[in-house]
C-alpha cells in the first residue's frame, strides 16, 4: 500500500476509542518491529523493555492528535525512534562517548570467527554492529534492514533523498564487507 | 548480488525471535498516569527542596537582628525564587519531550540536544550568578560583625567553600555542555 493510499484510509480519532483502536492497529502490524527497534537502541534487557514500553505509550498517547496527514507507518516509526533517540541522549553520560559513525565503522576490521556461521550468533554481531552507531545512523540502518525505501526513511528522519542513498549505499557496502568475511555461510 | 545481500540481511533481521510484547489499553493509562504522578512527585521534590532552603532563609531573615544580615538572607530567598522560576520555564523537570510525534527524527534530536544544552551552558545565569548578591553580603555581614572570633581564618574558610562549590557546579556542567556540543556536531556532520 502506498504513503498516499495510507493516508486516505486512516481517519482522525475523534473520540478516545479510536484513538485505542489506532494505537491496537499499530502495535498488531508493527508491534515486532517496534520490539527489534527498542532492541537495537538498548542492550540491557531491563532498560530494554523500558524502553519499549515507554514506545507504546508514547505511540498511543500520540494517536490522540494523529491527523492523518503523513502514513500511519511515518508516524509510527517517528514516535518510535524519537522516543528511542531521548533515551539515548538520558543515557549518553556513560555511552555515547563510545558511539561511532557508519563512515567510522567502515574502516573496522571486520570480525571473521568461524562462530558467526551460526545464524544467532551472526544476529548477536549484527545488533552489536547496530548498538554503536549514533542514533541518526542508527535509525537509517534500522529502518533499511525494516525494508523501507529511501523516500520513506527520508519522511521520517528528515535527512534529504540523496543523503539517505549515501547512507543506504554505505550500508550496504558495509554489510557486503561484514557477511562475507565474518558471516556468509550464515544460511 | 546487493538483491541477494538485502534479502538476506533483511531476513535475517526480520526473522529474529521476539516476545510480542502487548500492552493493553488499561496498561497503558495505568502507566501514562504513572509517567505524570513521576513527573508531578519529581517537578514537587524540586520546588520543595528549593522552598525548604528559602524557608529556613526566610526564618533566618526574622530571627536576624540586624540589616546586613536581613539583606544577606533576602538575596538568597531572590536568588531561590529565581533558580525556581528558571527551572519552571526551562522545563528541565520534563520527563517527556515535547513534539515526540510531529518533528522528524533529525529535529527532534537536534531539539532535545539543544534545549540540554541551554540549560547546562546557562548554568551560571540561572543558577550560580542569583547566588554571587547573596554570597558577597554575606562575606560584608561576617566582616561587619563586630566580635567575630578569627575573622580571617572563618571568612577565608567560607569563601573557599563558595569558590569551590561554584567550581565544581560550573565544571560539571561544563564538561556536559561539551558533551552536547560534540553530539550536535555529530549530528551535523550526519545530517550533511
Amino acid at each position: 500500500m502506498s504513503t498516499k493510499e495510507l493516508v486516505s484510509t486512516i481517519e482522525i480519532p475523534a473520540t478516545a476509542s479510536k484513538q485505542d483502536e489506532l494505537y491496537q492497529e499499530a502495535a498488531a502490524t508493527y508491534g515486532a518491529a517496534l520490539e527489534r527497534l527498542a532492541r537495537a537502541y538498548e542492550a540491557d534487557a531491563d532498560l530494554r523493555r523500558d524502553l519499549l514500553q515507554d514506545i507504546h505509550v508514547e505511540l498511543w498517547r500520540s494517536f490522540q492528535t494523529f491527523d492523518g496527514r503523513c502514513s500511519m507507518r511515518t508516524w509510527i516509526y517517528r514516535v518510535a525512534h524519537n522516543v528511542a533517540a531521548s533515551h539515548v541522549i538520558r543515557q549518553r553520560r556513560t555511552r555515547t562517548d563510545t558511539l561511532v559513525g557508519l563512515e567510522e565503522l567502515e574502516n573496522l576490521p571486520a570480525d571473521a570467527s568461524p562462530e558467526a556461521a551460526d545464524r544467532s550468533h551472526t544476529l548477536d554481531r549484527l545488533l552489536r554492529l547496530i548498538q554503536q552507531l549514533k542514533p541518526l545512523d542508527r535509525h537509517v540502518i534500522l529502518s533499511y534492514l525494516e525494508g523501507l525505501d529511501a523516500a520513506a526513511i527520508g519522511e521520517i528522519t528528515g535527512l534529504s533523498a540523496t543523503n539517505v542513498a549515501t547512507k543506504v549505499h554505505r550500508i550496504k557496502n558495509l554489510l557486503a564487507r561484514w557477511f562475507q568475511q565474518g558471516g556468509k555461510s550464515n544460511d | 548480488m546487493t538483491e541477494i545481500l538485502d534479502n538476506t540481511v533483511q531476513e535475517l533481521w526480520q526473522s529474529q525471535l521476539v516476545e510480542m510484547t502487548k500492552m493493553s489499553v488499561e496498561e497503558l493509562r495505568r502507566r501514562a498516569r504513572k509517567f505524570e504522578r513521576k513527573i508531578r512527585w519529581r517537578n514537587i521534590r524540586e520546588y520543595a527542596a528549593s522552598l525548604i532552603v528559602a524557608g529556613l532563609m526566610g526564618y533566618f531573615y526574622i530571627s536576624a537582628h540586624d540589616l546586613a544580615s536581613r539583606v544577606t538572607f533576602a538575596l538568597f530567598i531572590a536568588a531561590m525564587l529565581w533558580i525556581v522560576i528558571a527551572l519552571h520555564r526551562m522545563g528541565s523537570v520534563r520527563r517527556t519531550p515535547l513534539d515526540v510525534d510531529t518533528l522528524t527524527t533529525q529535529q527532534f534530536y537536534r531539539a532535545e540536544l539543544g534545549r540540554q544544552l541551554a540549560v547546562v551552558k546557562n548554568v551560571w545565569w540561572w543558577y550560580l550568578a542569583p547566588m554571587v548578591p547573596g554570597c558577597i553580603a554575606c562575606t560584608v555581614t561576617y566582616v561587619m560583625r563586630p566580635h567575630h572570633p578569627g575573622p580571617w581564618a572563618g571568612l577565608l574558610f567560607m569563601n573557599a567553600l563558595f569558590f569551590v562549590s561554584f567550581y565544581a557546579v560550573w565544571k560539571l556542567n561544563a564538561r556536559a555542555a561539551r558533551c552536547l556540543e560534540r553530539m550536535i556536531n555529530d549530528l551535523n556532520a550526519t545530517a550533511q
